[in-house]
């Protein structure tokens, strides 16, 4: 589609033509849906969470419906930073969007060497430090609770990687408004908002939890209310920008985020229904702000706030 | 930059029968889809609200290029599937694709067994239909609970053949299941040159030992929970052996039809 100069932003270093972002886990490395969707529709595509080492992912049944949700079980299934290296690598130049590596490790050392790799990997826009995985036994969520290890974590990756620092937040921190302040501290220069929140399913016939994992992480409408909560309260504790994120299908849902607070936007799940959403969300921003008779989007980032 | 190919397609549904209980035949103006393959799947929309939230793939049936028409088979599972079965002749349809890898080596000489278990005959029905139009000779197997959750013999005359049934209650056919009549057909010396086989998981299981002990090489087609249909999510993983190793591959995009001794099932 057109690019709309009304909808580009620079979000903090990260030169975007719209202020979509492909969520990372429901985009693949970007080319999935390549035949098909032209991937600059998004202003940016966040990857499939890496690792140093392949991981081959949880066991079947990965996903379960709920009522306006997903709940999946994934396991952070990938193929590791040096496949990534050899035969991805070479061919994000093809997106044609700014792509925006999400990197997850089971200690501070190996966010740090993955971050250090990706700092001389010019194809990638944008680091995003997943700490709030739901879905593996070590690593992932287990370092977003606590605001004391999520500021020495950011500051370790921080020290080592050059270009635009996204932290992704869980809500199931405690108290997410003090785990974002520490990873202000630590230096990350974006927010994003929020994972997927654990949840489980029981299948009453065989009186086993549904997913082979036990637990999954819940995705779709069903948890945008949260979500905007989530983005409005991190918005008043915080200076950096926000990627809002959960359950967003359309412009109206995308607007939300951004009246809350939040400069930009990732989708997800609403791509496994509507694989054309990001053009029909540009759209109905275009359309909101002909309405509205607004020059820029930002002009809407916070607005709900008074 | 200029997309290859259509995803999104609305389908008016053309016609609607109930063919066996609970089986819903649709037919569906389809003009981009009739291409498609035998084992390929369509990724359907089930209504128009959040709830259900996720599409459910559904195999192609029976695809009319010449017609432009497509026919899907759904049987009614659960809430998606019963909403679906509500839907009119005269309404359109959401669907997208055509997604997967369909059986391989339809074309060849070689007789082919086609081994059905239930509504695992949707996609077989299509590959068998395919080889009657060639002239390529072939023989179908289809087992069920009882003749009424099956479609009429009818059915499959109507398009040329006569599949060789077995019913748990012995309605129609042998009684029986029909890994017993594929036991049988293996154990006579004119082996086919392979077999293609869709059903529930024990029905597969039973089927790769008995292919596996006959060494006929053996294809299968298999089901699995699915969010994207494109291979973006890795929801639809199963396992298969890779050199020894464990790797998962996923339903929709490596499959739907696996090689059976790669994919791990009973074993």
């Amino acid at each position: 589609m057109e690019t709309d100069p009304r909808l580009a932003l620079d979000l903090a270093g990260i030169k975007m033509r719209n202020p979509l972002i492909a969520a990372s886990g429901c985009y693949g490395f970007g080319f999935d849906y390549l035949p098909w969707v032209d991937p600059r529709d998004w202003g940016a595509i966040a990857l499939k969470g890496m690792t140093l080492k392949p991981r081959a992912g949880n066991p079947p049944p990965r996903l379960a419906e709920t009522p306006s949700g997903l709940l999946n079980a994934i396991g952070l299934q990938n193929p590791g930073i040096d496949y990534f290296l050899e035969a991805i690598r070479p061919r994000l130049g093809e997106l044609g969007c700014p792509v925006i590596a999400n990197i997850a490790g089971e200690s501070v050392e190996e966010y740090r060497e993955l971050a250090a790799i990706l700092d001389r990997v010019a194809e990638v826009s944008a680091v995003e430090i997943n700490i709030s995985c739901p879905n593996v036994r070590r690593g992932g969520i287990s370092f977003g609770q606590d605001p004391a290890t999520v500021e020495k974590l950011v500051g370790a990756v921080r020290r080592v990687y050059r270009g635009p620092l996204i932290v992704k937040l869980s809500l199931e921190a405690g108290d997410i408004a003090a785990v974002a302040r520490a990873a202000e501290s630590g230096g990350a220069d974006i927010l994003s908002l929020i994972n997927t929140l654990k949840g489980m399913v029981i299948d009453v016939h065989s009186r086993r939890p549904l997913l082979g994992n036990i637990t999954g992480g819940l995705s779709g409408p069903a948890i945008r209310p949260v979500a905007v909560r989530a983005v409005w309260e991190v918005a008043g504790a915080v200076s950096l920008p926000l990627i809002g994120m959960g359950g967003i299908a359309s412009a109206e849902d995308a607007l939300q985020f951004i009246l809350a607070g939040a400069a930009a936007v990732a989708v997800g799940t609403a791509n496994f229904v509507h694989p054309h959403v990001a053009r029909e969300i540009c759209r109905g921003l275009q359309r909101y702000l002909d309405e509205q008779g607004m020059g820029h989007y930002s002009e809407l980032i916070g607005a709900a706030r008074g | 930059m200029e997309r290859k190919a259509e995803i999104a397609h609305r389908c008016l549904l053309l016609d609607k029968s109930e063919i066996a209980r609970g089986w819903h035949l649709f037919e569906l103006e389809a003009p981009l889809l009739a291409c498609a393959e035998p084992g390929q799947f369509v990724h359907l929309r089930t209504g128009c609200s959040s709830d259900p939230l996720l599409r459910r793939p559904i195999s192609i049936h029976y695809a009319d290029a010449a017609a432009g028409r497509i026919r899907l088979l759904v049987q009614v599972s659960g809430r998606g599937t019963a909403l679906l079965a509500r839907s009119s002749p005269g309404e359109e349809l959401d669907l997208l694709g055509p997604f997967g890898r369909g059986f391989p080596f339809l074309d060849e000489a070689a007789p082919a067994l086609f081994v059905a278990g239930g509504i695992g005959m949707a996609p077989l029905f299509f590959a068998a239909a395919q080889r009657q139009r060639a002239g390529l000779p072939f023989e179908f197997i289809l087992g069920g609970r009882s003749s009424a959750f099956l479609p009429p013999e009818e059915y499959f005359l109507d398009h040329g053949f006569a599949p060789l049934t077995a019913t748990e209650d012995g309605s129609r056919g042998l009684r029986g299941l029909a890994t017993a009549l594929l036991e049988k057909r293996l154990a006579e010396a004119n082996r086919p040159g392979r077999i293609h086989a869709c059903g529930p998981m024990p029905m597969l299981t039973r089927v790769v030992e008995l292919a596996r002990a006959a060494g006929v090489p053996l294809h299968l087609s298999l089901e699995s929970r699915m969010a994207c249909g494109v291979g973006a999510c890795l929801g639809c993983a199963v396992p298969v052996k890779v050199q020894g190793n464990i790797e998962y591959r996923r339903v929709c995009r490596d499959g739907p039809v696996f090689d059976g001794e790669a994919v791990c099932i009973g074993n």
